[in-house]
């Protein structure tokens, strides 16, 4: 009897527990191998763009902590330098020193985020613990300013929230003394385990052509080769006066994709020590934007302002009409187009493979779907 | 061919081309060197529809902008030039209504399949409730009672 050959098609998703969330792929199989996968989005979609252009400037802030509420401090700064070029409003020095420093710190906590949660979907469970642990100590660094966990709202048009409370620096330091040996531990329970190495190595292959043909940013396009970096490009704030570098890899397999995490974190340790360093004195609030005024800004004209998040190229494209309501809010979301990515790397592995391409993508669903 | 050109609040150049020429101007970017596609937005402007392009480079600094306009909801695909194009064209078809001709695949991307109009347009009506469920194959079915939503 011969056995007949089936292509079956499946769906991955929207409710298993290695889509991160809300992911729906169509899966056409041939055995174990991957024929076609085709991502389908939207079961988290709220439209953030339509719900932003009915409130306030100010107000808006609240709806990009929900985008990527892992890296909810970058998704903020994002909106806050579009919105202060399109209102003429400026933050004091002070202010964006603090913002900096919560964007890389943040960096730090969603990264431990990724690694905790692919070392699951990779079968280790020892890591997520120590990688909470360690982020445990940013989260409560946010709390100590802005109060909140998880969607802090602490940066707002004209500064931040509130000044660095006092006991900050010290809390920073130890951070900063303890963290990279931390992170080595860390790292040594992937890159010493021969099991995750080739489990993880040569699988869901991005070049760069097609990586740059779907405008995929962020770590995953660095780990394919190519040294792009909005903070390095097109610098905000002050990233042009700090000295950091852009780790690059060179394959974009699965495992580049993990590895560049810690190299980035290391980065992002640099920085936050710089600006610490550098923190200057005065005022953290623009008083011109104080409270009883913010009601009234208005904008008129379009910006688009680019800034550099976990995972990508994080934009907000602002169009005002000269009334207190922003007339177009248009957001680019990273993550977004490292899914639409999943098609490619998944084609021709097999669907465990997949899982881990997915994971390597770091997607966070309030993100994607927006 | 150029309708109108500018600059942007934040110093970024744009230009305003005409639909006809819209493919040609972009290749002719794109081979100048501003191959990365930022970023491409729908926007409702009442009189017309516009769709804006944010095109970076990998190799250079910078940013430039192309716009389009249309009053009958119909633009070229800038599908063949960028991968990406496909995914943001199908968000823009699905949220502003703007019918890309020539894209493999326009199909509503987040919204479901029958959802009636486009939310980020000026005159969609927020109070009318759509209501959701699925048929018999598996199709998404919109119905504006919501008795027959779950």
């Amino acid at each position: 009897m011969k056995l007949e050959e089936k292509i079956l098609e499946v769906n991955f998703g929207p409710q298993h527990p290695a889509t991160h969330g809300v992911l729906r792929v169509k899966v056409k199989l041939d055995g174990e191998y991957v024929l076609e996968a085709q991502p389908i989005l939207g079961y988290l979609h709220r439209n953030a763009e339509k719900l932003s252009e009915m409130k306030y400037y100010v107000q808006s802030t609240v709806y990009m902590d929900r985008l990527d509420y892992v890296s909810a401090h970058q998704m903020e700064l994002g909106y806050v330098l579009a919105a202060e070029k399109l209102v003429d409003i400026e933050a004091p020095e002070r202010a964006n020193y603090i913002r900096v420093l919560f964007a890389e710190l943040n960096r730090i906590a969603s990264h431990l985020v990724f690694i905790a949660a692919f070392g699951l979907d990779a079968g280790m469970m020892t890591p997520f613990f120590y990688c909470f642990r360690e982020r445990e100590k940013i989260i409560e660094m946010y709390e100590m300013t802005s109060g909140a966990r998880l969607e802090y709202n602490y940066f707002s048009i004209g500064g931040v929230y509130k000044d660095l409370p006092e006991g900050f620096e010290e809390k920073f330091k130890a951070f900063y003394e303890e963290f990279p040996k931390k992170m080595e531990e860390i790292r040594n329970l992937f890159a010493t385990n021969e099991i995750f190495v080739s489990r993880t190595k040569k699988i869901g292959i991005l070049k760069p052509e097609d990586a740059k043909s779907l405008s995929v940013t962020g770590p995953v396009l660095r780990a394919s080769g190519i040294p792009f970096d909005i903070r390095k490009e097109y610098p905000y704030l002050m990233y042009d006066k700090l000295d950091f570098d852009v780790p690059t890899y060179s394959l974009g397999d699965v495992y580049n994709r993990f590895m560049i995490r810690f190299d980035e974190m290391k980065q992002s340790l640099r920085i936050a020590k710089q600006v610490m360093d550098k923190m200057p004195g005065g005022e953290y609030y623009n008083q011109k934007a104080r409270k009883q005024f913010m009601l009234r800004l208005k904008g008129t004209g379009e910006v688009y302002s680019r800034t550099e998040s976990s995972r990508g190229e994080f934009g907000i494209y602002l169009i005002g009409d000269g009334s207190p309501k922003p007339y177009r809010v248009r957001i680019r979301s990273p993550t977004f187009h490292n899914m639409t990515a999943i098609p490619t790397v998944s084609k021709g592995y097999k669907i465990s493979d997949m899982v881990l391409s997915i994971s390597s993508m770091d997607p966070v669903f309030g993100e994607v779907d927006r | 061919m150029i309708v109108e050109e500018g600059t942007t609040k934040d110093n970024v150049k744009f230009y305003i081309v005409d639909k006809e020429h819209l493919i040609e101007e972009l290749q002719k970017r794109k081979d100048e060197g501003w191959d990365y596609l930022a970023l491409m937005s729908g926007v409702d402007r009442k009189e017309y529809l516009e769709v804006v392009y944010h095109l970076s480079s990998y190799s250079k600094k910078g940013l430039i902008i192309i716009k389009a306009r249309t009053k009958d909801e119909k633009l070229p695909s800038a599908s063949k030039l960028w991968e990406a194009a496909t995914w943001f064209e199908r968000e823009i078809y699905d949220l502003v209504g703007v019918k890309f001709e020539g894209h493999p695949n326009l199909t509503r991307l987040f919204l479901p399949e029958g959802w009636v109009g486009h939310p980020l347009r000026k005159n969609y009506d927020m109070n009318k409730e759509q209501f959701v469920n699925m048929d018999d194959e598996g199709k998404d079915v919109v119905s504006f009672d919501s008795k027959d939503g779950w």
